[in-house]
């Protein structure tokens, strides 16, 4: 009779009380699991957006909230995602920085495409594929040099207009004017957040939103990446009131922010697990309660302390694993679940409908990994033992002769 | 090794409850010989059951000592005395206290599970050792599905397993009708005889037919041996209980 078979025996005999306990557990770690896998999921996403922001390794943009740059006159700001500007002139001047590879401008603001509002980026084509890699264009073509009126979607853009190349669309910043736009191309960039995103020549975004001569980030390359840091305070020191971001600095917030985040999930799911572990200690006490005969029989026979300890701990560990793994059975499937389940709340904000018009909402899509599911089935276990070790310890310590005379 | 089984010398045991102090058993010898099938008989409260706890070490005495085979048992502590226990002491409870979760054989099969014996050797003692209780056709039955005479018998064989030197009793035929309690102590006879197991029986019991089979007994009252009953008083047709007493 192995302690493996005479735990399994014992909780065998007490069925409904072992499934609530368990059910304990199953909460706790599959909180856990699904909060672990919205921060991965988290993770991977900024990762991606950081990386598919464009291979600039700087970006400069206007670090002042108001004044003579600032686009946010009436009827514009609402539809600018930034509401400072630059003037592109400036590209003169960072040209002439020492490390400076090649740069590229660009005019970033909301508008109507086809009806729907979404995220038009103006670019200048010449350079932009030269300073950021160009974009993952999966149909049709990217925008040449000197082309005029052309649109590269997003393909979440393109699947809501069913739009196909060759098409025209009407891009403008209020639903009732605008110009007509050929689509030229379809990009992807795996993140749904960034496809709801459009990319057309800057010479037409500054005149639809009246801006010639100004834009609102300018990208650069550096020669190095290791003077990005050097490239960057030069930048700084030679152009005031501009923000200078890298992506070193971006991944090292994002990470930051994921750090927190990480943290505060965390210490929720532990504290969902702790609830669950006081299940397994009471149901382990009574267990040990309720067995003091079985107890002192096995002593009388003449097992020790340490076997009897085993059979306790054994049952404690089952309760704990057999929580664990259900939990993150629960979890994986949950999380699959998850974003379906974000965007049947928010359903009522469709794609180009809902707030000022239109909006597009990102979906954190959980992201499961092996660590998580070893971390959170460990940590269930784990739990399980630690709650069971003062009623298996109890039990251990019980004299056959006071077990006999409890009886 | 000697011809004494189980000796106790100066024997006391005194329960403190509270302030007051309550004795169970006064300065108790007692010599039991190999072989013998003793019984020790005497009224509730007479200290029976504390002078068996203290002989098998589920209790320390307050004074004096307990001997099995020559080995001190006040002088192991908690590891060894289990190991003592399982390869020297074999015990048999009123309540049979076999564990519920458990067949038959699987009950039979703990003493050698703990002795660490081979899955398939144990397998196949605790089968013999239903055979020669009687019940190999109720190996795979839990407690719960055998009469209270089966039961005991599966806890005789579980007793049995280890093939200890001494198997220790208390009031084994308490729970049972007088057939089955005949049974037992037909039993208990046979192994004694046996050339195979020849164990030393200690019954604790106020029960005239498990006294009328013993070849020894011994009367206990107020925590003291009282007197060895004679030969013919053990086989006295008139024996009672309350006579002896």
């Amino acid at each position: 009779m192995s302690t493996l078979n005479m735990a399994f025996r014992s909780l065998g005999r007490r069925r409904l009380r072992m499934g609530l306990t368990v059910s304990g557990i199953v909460v706790g770690v599959t909180v856990m699991f699904i909060l672990l896998s919205l921060i991965s999921g988290m993770d991977v996403q900024v990762r991606g957006m950081v990386r598919t922001l464009g291979g600039a390794d700087i970006t400069v943009s206007n670090a002042t909230t108001r004044g003579p740059d600032n686009l946010g006159g009436p009827g514009n700001g609402m539809f600018l995602n930034a509401t400072r500007t630059l003037p592109e002139s400036l590209t003169q001047t960072i040209d002439k920085i020492l490390g400076v590879y090649a740069i590229s401008p660009q005019l970033e603001f909301n508008a109507y495409v086809g009806g729907n509002r979404v995220t038009v980026i103006g670019i200048d084509p010449a350079t932009y594929s030269e300073v950021t890699g160009g974009l993952n264009v999966v149909s049709g073509s990217s925008i040449s040099n000197n082309e005029k009126y052309k649109i590269v979607l997003g393909k979440a853009v393109a699947d809501s207009l069913a739009a196909t190349i060759g098409e025209s669309v009407t891009v403008g910043t209020t639903l009732t004017d605008g110009e007509p736009f050929t689509v030229v191309g379809i990009f992807e960039t795996g993140t749904s957040f960034q496809e709801y995103t459009c990319y057309i020549p800057l010479e037409d975004a500054q005149t639809i939103t009246n801006q010639e001569g100004l834009v609102t980030e300018i990208l650069v390359k550096c020669e190095d990446p290791n003077d990005v840091s050097s490239v960057s305070s030069a930048i700084s020191a030679s152009i005031p009131n501009v923000r200078v971001t890298s992506q070193t600095l971006m991944v090292s917030q994002q990470s930051q922010m994921l750090n927190t985040l990480t943290m505060f999930f965390t210490a929720l799911g532990l504290v969902a697990i702790f609830a669950g572990s006081f299940g397994v200690a009471n149901t382990m006490l009574m267990s040990v309660s309720e067995s003091t005969r079985e107890i002192g029989t096995l002593k009388a026979i003449g097992a020790r302390n340490s076997r009897i300890m085993g059979i306790f701990l054994t049952e404690a560990l089952l309760i704990g694993s057999i929580g664990g793994g259900i939990g993150v059975i629960v979890g994986v499937v949950l999380s699959y679940v998850f974003p379906n389940l974000t965007r049947g709340i928010f359903g009522f904000m469709p794609f180009g409908g809902g707030f000022g018009g239109g909006t597009t909402l990102p979906t954190i899509a959980p992201t499961i990994t092996l660590l998580n599911i070893v971390l959170c089935f460990s940590l269930g276990t784990l739990v399980g033992v630690l709650a069971g070790f003062y009623p298996a310890w109890r039990a251990a310590r019980m004299k056959p002769v006071e077990a006999f005379r409890h009886v | 090794m000697s011809e004494i089984t189980v000796k106790t010398i100066e024997l006391t045991k005194v329960y403190t409850r509270g302030k007051v102090e309550v004795p169970a058993l006064n300065d108790v010898n007692l010599q039991i010989p190999r072989g013998e099938i003793v019984c020790i008989v005497g009224p509730s409260g007479s200290g029976k059951t504390t002078l068996l706890n203290l002989i098998c070490g589920f209790d320390k005495p307050t004074h004096g000592r307990v001997l099995i085979n020559d080995v001190d048992l006040t002088m192991l502590d908690d590891k060894e005395l289990a190991d003592f226990r399982l390869l020297t002491i074999g015990f048999i409870f009123q309540f049979y206290n076999l564990i519920p979760t458990l067949t038959a054989l699987e009950n039979v099969e703990i003493p050698l599970d703990l002795a660490k014996v081979s899955k398939k050797e144990r397998q196949n003692r605790a089968l013999d050792l239903l055979k020669i209780v009687g019940l190999e056709t109720r190996a795979d039955h839990k407690p719960d599905e055998l009469s209270g005479g089966e039961q005991q018998r599966v806890a005789i064989a579980r007793a049995l397993a280890n093939n200890p030197s001494v198997i220790l009793a208390d009031e084994p035929t308490g729970d049972l009708d007088s057939k089955s309690a005949m049974m037992f102590m037909e039993l208990v006879k046979t192994l004694n005889k046996s050339p195979d197991y020849n164990q030393t029986f200690v019954i604790v019991t106020h029960d005239p037919l498990v006294v009328h089979e013993c070849t020894k007994a011994f009367t206990i009252r107020d925590g003291r041996i009282e007197r060895e009953l004679s030969k013919e008083e053990i086989d006295s047709e008139h024996l009672h209980t309350g006579i002896v007493f």
